[in-house]
């Protein structure tokens, strides 16, 4: 018998290590097909098609590839806990999630660009450094109003999506002390249960 | 010369919580102890072990253990226990460099060349709280002389806000923002969307006299 869903993933993938991280937080089991985007096509999973890359979940007939998408098609599995797309939270959920997608992207783009060169190079940060400051200052005010997480009562998928943005960014040289409000947030983060780690993210700080 | 430097808001290091911060390029590592009287320390941000910095690490009742190895520091920086070996009385040589550090106004204030005295100890008002430390991308002198801040002062109190700088590294600041806590109409969002507003005026060089009067004015709105 076979899982009734599938992650095809590539472990040094900030994109696969968000949807890795989601499905950890929200207790489902699933089976992985690991993929190494390094070697030629002939040696990948056959279930990749081509043009596919992870993460790729597919679920019966789904096939979704962004996590923008695959965050709220695991939040809204049975056996999910509702907190992680508050339905009376969700737009404002869903508004923080995209937010954060497009952040991660540009985050995977900014590390594509400092990993891939044979000198340390750091890659134009404007971008990712307006969106860390956007997001900065919003918890900031979100702590003075009491509240721990970015959209609603409880730690929900944007926070999900937005920590993997803020935790890698330590490998483009953000450092920690200029985002108090995140540091302290992300801390709460490592603290829920199902919380994993990939290279870069240490368990702790 | 030495001196004491505003480096952070009190409520960015509370019971059991350790956090790096820089000071002139130097790395230190703030934190405070999980005990029922948590005494707050400042100690260079490197384990004498590996050169782990100490801010990965974690709070353990009074001590602050390393992520690397597990080496424990006790309260007075030296290392008291060596996990893979329990039984070895560990050398005082062991140690890490510890800074002075003084609680006042709703900040952390370290000094890192051995300032004894704390000449701000007494002064200003009393029973201040903090309200949230920015990160300004601009030299720290600017900030100072936009905020008031004299040459041999701390803190620039106005009305009941206070304001304080420390430079992280060369070109940055960070500006620490503190009110009086008798003061009931200065809302602490306020002051920090006022906060943010000053900090992209110096960033993108506009203006910022307006900013300052809002304070004076009392429109922290």
């Amino acid at each position: 018998m076979s899982a009734a869903m599938v992650l095809y993933d590539w472990t040094p993938d900030v994109r696969c290590y968000a949807v890795r991280l989601g499905l950890s937080l929200m207790g489902m089991t699933y089976e992985v097909r690991a993929v190494d985007m390094d070697l030629p096509m002939a040696q990948r999973p056959a279930g990749l098609r081509p043009g596919e890359r992870p993460p790729l979940l597919v679920a019966g007939g789904v096939r979704l590839s962004r996590p923008g998408a695959i965050m709220p098609f695991i939040a809204r599995q049975p056996g999910v806990a509702r907190a992680w797309l508050d339905p009376a939270h969700e737009w404002a959920i869903l508004d923080w999630l995209d937010f954060g997608a497009a952040a991660l992207d540009t985050m995977a783009a900014a590390r594509d660009i400092a990993f891939g060169t044979t000198l340390p190079v750091l890659p134009p940060m404007g971008a990712l450094a307006a969106a860390l400051r956007r997001m900065e200052d919003h918890m900031s005010a979100r702590a003075m109003e009491g509240h721990d997480w970015f959209a609603s009562p409880a730690a929900s998928i944007a926070d999900v999506v937005l920590f993997v943005t803020f935790a890698l960014t330590v490998d483009l040289g953000v450092e920690r002390d200029t985002c108090p409000a995140l540091r302290r947030w992300a801390r709460r983060m490592r603290g829920l249960p199902g919380f994993m780690v990939m290279p870069g993210v240490p368990d702790y700080a | 010369m030495k001196r004491w430097q505003p480096v952070s808001v009190l409520s960015d290091i509370r019971r059991g919580e350790v956090a790096g911060v820089r000071i002139g390029g130097r790395e230190v590592v703030l934190w405070r102890e999980d005990a029922p009287t948590p005494t707050l320390h400042a100690w260079e941000d490197r384990c004498p072990h590996r050169g782990m910095r100490l801010s990965f690490g974690f709070v353990r009742d009074d001590a602050l253990g390393c992520l690397y190895h597990g080496w424990q520091f006790g309260g007075g920086a030296r290392c008291r226990l060596i996990p893979a070996h329990p039984q070895v009385r560990v050398p005082a040589s062991i140690h890490v460099q510890a800074y002075g550090v003084r609680e006042h106004a709703g900040l952390a204030w370290v000094s890192m060349d051995g300032a004894e005295d704390f000449p701000a100890e007494g002064t200003g008002p009393g029973n201040v709280l903090p309200v949230r430390t920015l990160h300004v991308n601009a030299p720290v002198g600017v900030l100072r002389h936009v905020t008031g801040i004299a040459p041999d002062a701390g803190i620039a109190w106005h009305g009941p806000v206070g304001l304080a700088v420390h430079e992280p590294a060369a070109g940055q600041a960070m500006l620490h923002v503190v009110r009086v806590a008798a003061a009931q109409d200065v809302s602490p969002l306020a002051l920090s969307r006022w906060a943010e507003r000053l900090r992209d005026a110096v960033e993108s060089g506009a203006a910022t006299a307006a900013v300052m009067n809002e304070l004076a004015a009392g429109e922290r709105a």
